[in-house]
């Protein structure tokens, strides 16, 4: 059984027909940062870099970190990064002349082998969109059978993916042919939430020119967009680690644009839609930015902070996203939205016993109980903090406003360390 | 511009602790509305009792709820040191008037109104704001105050029955008279002496404040399962496993579904399962454990029921089983993990139940034979007969509530005097005395199977002509 919680969604204060083009900053801050792992700068001060040179490296996977812009390199800087956590980034001096190291145009995407695929994944730096930053190459080395494609944007507020396929499904459904096709996969769902009309429509306009790829609309509910729920809700399958033990493979909506890009261009991506909205911004709308740029300089231009009220500054959506000190922070590729609402005061009651928090929680652990045995670490263990996903639902269904999700956080730190 | 750090999520549901409560409230209001005008307007209505009587039962509604604010504010007050303000502040967070209200509810129309106030007092500050207020404590608090009052002052709790009732009604609750019964007998017996299912549906039947209209107490489930307000594996789980159980005992002894039906629709069970079982505070939070509570309360409710003299049984099964609320988390949390276990947990319910019918169903077999074949013999015994010229006396014990001892006076083959030796077994003696019971037996001696058993004492009564039936049958042996 699928277990979540009915959320207001919120998301057609953000859904304009037009997105607005923020994408020529005059300067960036990539983050050395991939999937929580620092990476290393490997480029000095005053160096030219174009779009596509390699600025940084993860040392571990050797997995290289990017330029978005052409232009000279300034340093490095701390910056803060979407965690709220303050992150080393290169800083680069936007020339605005959008070079390239090399120029090249794919006109037969699917004309790449399985090998050539997965490496130019990796040269290229495509990360998971959805907000895992997990490289994307590594998804795709063993042997695959079906793509799920993720456009469940269970977030409420949020709309950058329905932008995105509103905007662009024709390429993402090239994109998914040639993953097929290059990987021999033979079937391929893309899941969204089953009211998002958008998503289905836009989809619908080409979809009849490919047979194997399949809508698969899915309950509206959070955290429905959880890789581990879109599979069970697509395939009715569970996996212990990762999908491709099963030989499934599930990519996020604007991942599959990225990839298209690569495969066109052989270069990586630079740019993304990022939302911005909330009840405490007066102009909620999507944006086109490059990766890097610092969303201060965007929301100056774009709009007002309703400063009449305490405002929240979120990075991502309300359920899950950080809320951070001011809008100084930097885009990175796994950054979907900035939401802006006002602080609302809840008061914390005593527990009423009352159980909502087991009902609701997607992973099946008791959060209350885990609070109440916060000190015990013996009979912490035996409640299995260390599955939780941090989706929230526990913390949000809580009639006596509880932070149970911080109380599992905690517990899954005190059992880890054992 | 500066933002508030705040730990997500960054939302909240509408939903919270204050408006669970007041839909609970909402949910009782039918129920407080249907119990004065079953108790203060139809009584007043009906029978000539005065206006202060008639609005007695509206006045205990009012004392309970009253003692139990005012003995939370000042316990904040002048125990926790509060200020008045704050003081007001924490019995608006702690739903102060619930344990009273519930506790007026599960009260007979005719209890004094300072053993109200006293058990409404004991619920709010020894069931609950000693072990640490709302949310703390491990008992439900109303039916700790009434555990309290329905112990102490047994004999002061008053009848069931109201004015108007006592008039036309055999004299009993629906369950004290299928329990004085030996809990079988026809229809006719058991719910015909109230009327039939429609006066138990509507409500119109003996019992206490809260729990007799079955209807409301329907409506109002449904109402709190819809806006999920209260967890409703407990009362769904409670009600099926009494009504399966009965079916069976039903079945046993050769009575129909009626049986079954009588049982879940008379006395408390319904108004316990729905309103006291599922307070959230003392019952299990897990999934599992809340079934298996459920039909614990089930199985102990009927074993109370038909294996002690107790006739209802909800009130202190629900008791019993707010202590095992932690075991039943227990179980509840270990089988989560081990759902492929269930099996054990369900069997062993199962043998549960089948162990306890069939004990039930036994006894009542076996109180009934006893009965057909003589049945004073086993109630009343002579332990010495002395006689003297035209006089005889005998010295009697009597099976009652307890063991009534008597020394019977006959001259010339009638009763002239009993005297009681020893009543202390009988915890409603204090009715016999004032309504002159023994002299109004002993004038009708002739005609006693016509004597009306005096109600809320029925099983003193019963021990009572049961004396004299025995004294009767033994002259006229004499003298055969």
């Amino acid at each position: 059984m699928l277990r979540g919680i009915k959320l207001d969604e919120k998301k057609s204060m953000s859904f304009k027909d037009e997105i607005v083009d923020f994408s020529v900053p005059n300067r960036v801050y990539v983050p050395l940062i991939n999937a929580n792992i620092e990476c290393e700068c490997t480029v000095k001060k005053g160096r030219k870099v174009r779009k596509g040179s390699i600025i940084g490296i993860r040392k571990d996977i050797d997995f290289p970190i990017l330029s978005p812009v052409s232009g000279t390199v300034l340093g490095t800087k701390k910056c803060m990064y979407l965690n709220g956590k303050e992150v080393e980034c290169v800083v680069i001096v936007n020339d605005k002349n959008e070079k390239v190291i090399k120029k090249k145009l794919v006109k037969d995407i699917t004309s790449y082998t399985k090998d050539e695929f997965v490496e130019l994944l990796k040269k290229c730096s495509v990360t998971g969109m959805g907000g895992g930053d997990f490289p994307t190459y590594l998804k795709y080395q063993k042997k695959l059978d079906i793509l799920i494609v993720n456009a469940v944007e269970c977030e409420p507020y949020i709309t950058a993916d329905a932008m995105l396929v509103k905007l662009k499904s024709e390429a993402i459904l090239e994109s998914i042919n040639a993953i097929m096709k290059i990987n021999k996969i033979k079937k391929c769902f893309i899941a969204y939430e089953k009211n998002n009309k958008i998503i289905e429509d836009s989809f619908l306009e080409y979809i009849d020119n490919y047979k194997n790829i399949v809508l698969y609309p899915v309950k509206d509910m959070y955290p429905m967009g959880w890789g581990r729920y879109v599979v069970k809700s697509v395939l009715g399958l569970e996996y212990d680690k990762y999908p491709s033990e099963i030989g499934v493979v599930v990519n996020n909506v604007s991942t599959i644009f990225a990839i298209y890009k690569v495969l066109k261009f052989q270069r990586n991506i630079t740019k993304r839609i990022i939302t911005i909205t909330g009840e405490g911004f007066t102009e909620p709308v999507n944006v086109l930015v490059k990766i890097g740029t610092n969303m201060s300089t965007i929301i100056k231009k774009l709009g007002k902070y309703k400063e009449e009220e305490e405002l929240k500054l979120i990075a991502g959506g309300p359920m899950m996203g950080v809320s951070l000190p001011s809008d100084n922070v930097v885009v990175s590729s796994n950054l979907g939205a900035i939401t802006i609402i006002p602080d609302t005061f809840d008061e914390i009651n005593d527990c009423m016993s009352c159980g909502r928090c087991l009902n609701v929680c997607p992973v099946n652990i008791c959060p209350i109980f885990i609070l109440n045995n916060i000190k015990d670490v013996e009979k912490l263990k035996k409640l299995h903090p260390e599955k939780c996903i941090e989706c929230g639902a526990c913390s949000y269904i809580c009639p006596s406003k509880i932070g149970l999700r911080d109380a599992v956080k905690i517990a899954k730190k005190k059992v880890d360390k054992k | 511009m500066k933002f508030k750090v705040e730990n997500g999520p960054h939302v909240k549901s509408e939903e919270t602790t204050s408006k669970i409560m007041t839909r609970f409230l909402i949910s009782l209001t039918p129920i407080v509305c249907f119990a004065i005008f079953k108790n203060c307007l139809l009584n007043y209505y009906y029978s000539s009792v005065t206006f202060i009587e008639a609005i007695h039962p509206m006045l205990m509604i009012i004392s309970a709820v009253l003692t139990s604010f005012i003995s939370e504010l000042l316990y904040f007050k002048f125990i926790l040191k509060d200020t008045w303000e704050n003081s007001f502040y924490e019995i608006n967070r702690s739903f102060t008037i619930i344990p009273g209200l519930l506790l007026a509810l599960v009260l007979p129309p005719n209890t004094p109104i300072w053993l109200v106030i006293f058990g409404a007092f004991i619920s709010n500050i020894l069931g609950k704001m000693l072990f640490g207020g709302f949310g703390q404590n491990i008992f439900n608090p109303a039916l700790l105050g009434y555990l309290f009052i329905s112990v102490s002052y047994s004999s002061l709790m008053g009848s069931p029955l109201n004015a108007y009732e006592i008039d036309t009604l055999a004299g009993a609750t629906p369950l004290s008279n299928l329990s004085n019964l030996n809990y079988y007998g026809t229809y006719e017996e058991v719910v015909g002496s109230f009327g039939t299912f429609l006066n138990f549906f509507v409500g119109t039947i003996p019992g206490t404040l809260g729990e007799t209209s079955k209807m409301l107490i329907i409506i109002s489930f449904i109402y709190l399962i819809a806006t999920k307000t209260i967890k409703w594996r407990i009362p769904v789980m409670y009600i099926l496993t009494a009504f399966i159980m009965t079916l069976i005992i039903g079945h046993n002894i050769e009575l129909g579904i009626w049986y079954a039906l009588f049982s879940i629709l008379s006395g408390g069970l319904l108004f316990g399962a729905v309103f006291m079982a599922t307070d959230p505070v003392t019952s299990p939070i897990t999934p599992i454990g809340q079934t298996f509570y459920g039909i614990s309360l089930g199985i102990l409710t009927i074993v109370l029921r038909f294996l002690t003299p107790y006739p209802e049984g909800v009130m202190t099964s629900i008791l019993f089983m707010n202590m095992l609320v932690p075991l039943f988390d227990k179980i509840g949390l270990y089988f989560k993990e081990n759902i492929k276990k269930i099996w054990i947990l369900i069997i062993l319910f199962i043998a549960l139940i089948i162990l306890s019918v069939t004990t039930i169903s036994n006894n009542i077999k076996n109180l009934n034979n006893e009965n057909a074949s003589n049945p004073l013999d086993n109630k009343v015994k002579i332990v010495k007969k002395e006689k003297k010229d035209n006089e005889t006396i005998y010295s009697v014990t009597s099976k009652a509530w307890g063991i009534i001892k008597a020394d019977v006076k006959v001259v010339d083959g009638k009763i002239e005097n009993i005297s009681i030796t020893d009543s202390s077994g009988e915890t409603q003696w204090n009715e016999i005395e004032k309504n002159d019971y023994i002299n109004k037996i002993i004038e009708r001696q002739d005609d006693i199977d016509n004597v009306d058993a005096i109600s809320g004492s029925t099983y003193t009564s019963d021990g009572l002509k049961n004396i004299v039936k025995k004294i009767i049958e033994s002259e006229l042996e004499d003298e055969g």
